[in-house]
């Protein structure tokens, strides 16, 4: 996942190494950061396509990544729509992706 | 003029620009009043993302400035929240 | 969740909803601060660069750092900031419905302030709705809060200070942007960003839009063509962009969702961001005990954002009696001096009339709710401007520096090194005169006024270097060598140079002139992570040579 991970930076505060969990995207074992943002653990991957468009199926993601715009979100253990660029990550989280608004378990 | 029509403009509902246009010839000149026949801005944004990409089309296509159109209607709850935090039975002691 | 009282609700924890707090709570008053994010500071923290304006303005501190600062005062001033908490209504007369993790309650105030900010305007073309098409504040937040990349390869549609800024910390962070991209025929942000980005070698593309991503299932590729005057394309003049991101810095909108609620009267200003909040000189609505502030009020800037909070957290705490009449005036008199300070110059003019215009209009309001239409009255540049074409070009040429006197004689050359300060544009910007030992640079008021450098008292120390937030000074010596010049660059990139390396001389317009030898690279922590690194170049380019590349073939 470090390809899209910023570890050196010229400005923001020296990497501190956080706690590494494991969180499983549509039943694949993923790591991530504890606490940070769902959309930004996938993003650490290249995982840009979140979810499907209920009518057209088509392709979204992040947009305006502070939970103002809706287009983020996914199924999270369980619960549709939710805003993945704000909600933190955390072990044995179970992110889907959802087709339009989801649907409850 | 193809790529047009196809042009998704609310992006929570896919409305279309085609589907915004046609709503402005059936009459709609109102933010609101396209909210109500399309369902744009009736998406879990409630209008944020398109609100204003709706008035632009408006102005196209009615000659109205951007400014003398009016906002879209709020009402309580602004943002979306689950039926059972409003409901009744939470309803906190005075 | 148990209903509960404050004298002052404030509404979102930004710059503007915490300065308005923390001036409230000095005076005594109970305040509570509500935030629907998990985290306070609103786009603070994202801010990686170092603000402008003046010393009390926090003129070159980093924008995360200004916001750890409001929060040391915030919780110093006993202020109780409520995160994840959303305001779902507003009542009157000023009594909020809030909801947080499932329970609902009410809070009765004596005064709010609405400071909840702006969202990012979009833009719609084909294939705006990819994944990989984001706001270029979401890719901001995405680098500097997350630590993410959001892709390899960006385009980033608008020039503004957004589109500038992030595109510089997008390179920062390690990707490339290919272009910016603004279809209107001049540069929007200011001077001092477009030259930065483009020494970085980010090209600047005017009356330029775009027409259409294409990708599946994600952005693969943009199509770019020229405009014309009505901003319709030109044929025959696309061209494709290999890009997987598209950023778009189109401007901002304040979000007035609980504003409208109340009926509170809102007025248009283009240059203020469209529907604005009608305020008076205390930023209170046409709703007495509403008070607005920051981008909900107007889109400005983080400083004005801080100011305008300042100003309505002091005249709520007035009205409800937590502060004398005369204690008041004094406050508000120096915020708004300090306002006015932040909105001058040909940038800051323009909002300080729509400001001023919406008060005026506010005295002549009919409470019978009209909306009333304004247009914001373009005023003419004041104050004296040397003639340039930086919004054109992106950058200053040596002769438009001549021009404000800031390039040394042959004379002076000879003698040692020497300052050179490419600020020509007139922005409310005053810490290099402050930051000079020697007393060298002078600036005056007001803090508009171009820097101006007295050769014969520069020493060529350098410490204008990173002390200049727009990165826009640099120290040449010709005195040293025959065949040689050294210029002093701030490089603000990874990786930093070593002395000894060679790298390719890079001129303003961010193309390789020549060789350079990096001969020192000096970094002291009261820099702020800026780095001095000094390239000797050969004497003919010194005046040309502003930044640096690796791996690059001159021409």
């Amino acid at each position: 996942m470090s390809e899209f991970r910023i570890i050196e930076h010229p400005i923001l505060s020296e990497w501190v190494e956080k706690k590494e969990i494991t969180f499983f995207f549509d039943g694949e074992p993923l790591k991530a950061y504890e606490g940070e943002p769902i959309a930004a653990a996938l993003m650490a991957y290249g995982i840009r396509t979140i979810r499907k468009t209920l009518k057209k199926g088509r392709p979204r993601g992040v947009y305006c990544a502070i939970g103002r715009c809706t287009d983020c979100i996914m199924t999270v253990n369980g619960t549709p729509n939710v805003r993945t660029c704000i909600t933190p990550v955390q072990e044995g989280m179970k992110v889907e992706t959802q087709t339009g608004r989801g649907s409850w378990e | 003029m193809n790529n047009d029509d196809e042009l998704i403009i609310c992006r929570c509902n896919e409305v279309t620009k085609k589907d915004i246009v046609d709503a402005i010839k059936d009459g709609a000149d109102s933010i609101t009043g396209i909210k109500r026949r399309t369902k744009a801005g009736m998406g879990l944004c409630q209008g944020k993302t398109c609100s204003r990409l709706v008035a632009r089309i408006i102005a196209e296509e009615t000659g109205k400035k951007l400014q003398d159109i009016a906002q879209p209607t709020a009402r309580p709850p602004v943002r979306p929240v689950k039926l059972e935090t409003i409901a009744d039975e939470n309803v906190a002691e005075s | 969740m148990v209903d509960e009282k404050a004298d002052i609700a404030v509404i979102g924890a930004g710059p503007a909803g915490l300065s308005a707090a923390i001036e409230a709570a000095k005076t005594g008053a109970k305040v509570v601060v509500y935030d629907e994010n998990l985290k306070p500071g609103g786009q603070l923290f994202k801010q990686t660069h170092k603000f402008f304006g003046s010393n009390e303005h926090l003129a070159g501190v980093r924008g995360f750092n200004i916001g750890k600062l409001l929060l040391e005062d915030a919780s110093s001033t006993n202020v109780k900031i409520k995160l994840d908490t959303i305001v779902t209504g507003m009542y009157k007369p000023t009594t909020l419905e809030l909801v947080s993790k499932g329970k609902k309650w009410k809070c009765e105030a004596q005064a709010i302030i609405v400071a909840t900010g702006a969202i990012e305007n979009s833009l719609a073309f084909p294939g705006w709705t990819m994944p990989g098409v984001m706001g270029a504040g979401a890719a901001q937040t995405m680098i500097n809060i997350n630590r993410v990349l959001p892709g390899k390869r960006i385009l980033m549609v608008g020039s503004g200070n957004v589109g500038l800024i992030v595109s510089y910390q997008l390179k920062q962070a390690g990707a490339k942007v290919v272009a910016i991209i603004e279809a209107a025929n001049k540069i929007g942000g200011y001077g001092v960003h477009s030259a930065k980005v483009m020494r970085a070698g980010i090209p600047i593309y005017l009356s330029t839009t775009i027409k259409e991503a294409n990708g599946d299932p994600e952005v693969q590729e943009a199509t770019i063509a020229k405009v014309d005057q009505k901003f319709k394309y030109i044929e025959g003049t696309e061209q494709s962009l290999d890009v997987d991101t598209i950023c778009i810095a189109v401007g901002l909108s304040p979000m007035t969702e609980l504003l409208n609620m109340m009926d509170i009267v809102v007025t248009w200003d283009n240059s203020l961001g469209g529907h604005i909040p009608l305020h008076d000189e205390d930023m209170m609505t046409s709703r007495p005990g509403i008070y607005v502030a920051g981008d909900v009020s107007g889109i400005e800037e983080a400083s004005s954002a801080i100011e305008e909070g300042r100003l309505a957290g002091v005249a709520a705490a007035h009205k409800i009696g937590f502060i004398n009449a005369d204690k008041a005036e004094i406050s508000k008199y120096q915020i708004r001096k300090r306002l006015d300070a932040l909105r001058s110059g040909p940038f800051g003019e323009i909002r300080k009339a729509a400001k001023r215009d919406l008060i005026q209009l506010y005295k002549k309001m009919d409470y019978q709710n009209e909306a009333i239409q304004v247009q914001a009255a373009v005023v003419s540049i004041a104050g004296k401007t040397i003639e340039n074409e930086v919004h054109l070009r992106g950058y200053p040429t040596i002769e438009e520096i001549k021009l404000s006197g800031n390039i040394s004689s042959e004379e002076r050359f000879k003698k040692g090194p020497v300052a050179i300060i490419e600020c020509v544009q007139e922005i409310p910007c005053n810490p290099c005169e402050k930051i000079c030992p020697f007393g060298a640079i002078e600036i005056g008021t007001p803090i508009t006024n171009l820097p101006l450098l007295d050769a014969e008292k520069c020493h060529g120390c350098g410490l204008c270097i990173p002390g200049c937030p727009g990165q826009a000074v640099f120290v040449v010596d010709f005195s040293k060598e025959v065949e040689y010049a050294t210029v002093k660059i701030p490089w603000e990139f990874l990786p930093v140079p070593q002395k000894g390396d060679i790298v390719a001389a890079v001129d303003r317009k961010g193309k390789a002139i020549g060789e350079a030898v990096v001969s020192n690279v000096k970094y002291l922590p009261e820099y702020d992570k800026t780095r001095v690194v000094e390239l000797k170049v050969p004497r003919n380019i010194a005046l040309d040579v502003r930044s640096m590349e690796r791996g690059v073939k001159c021409e």
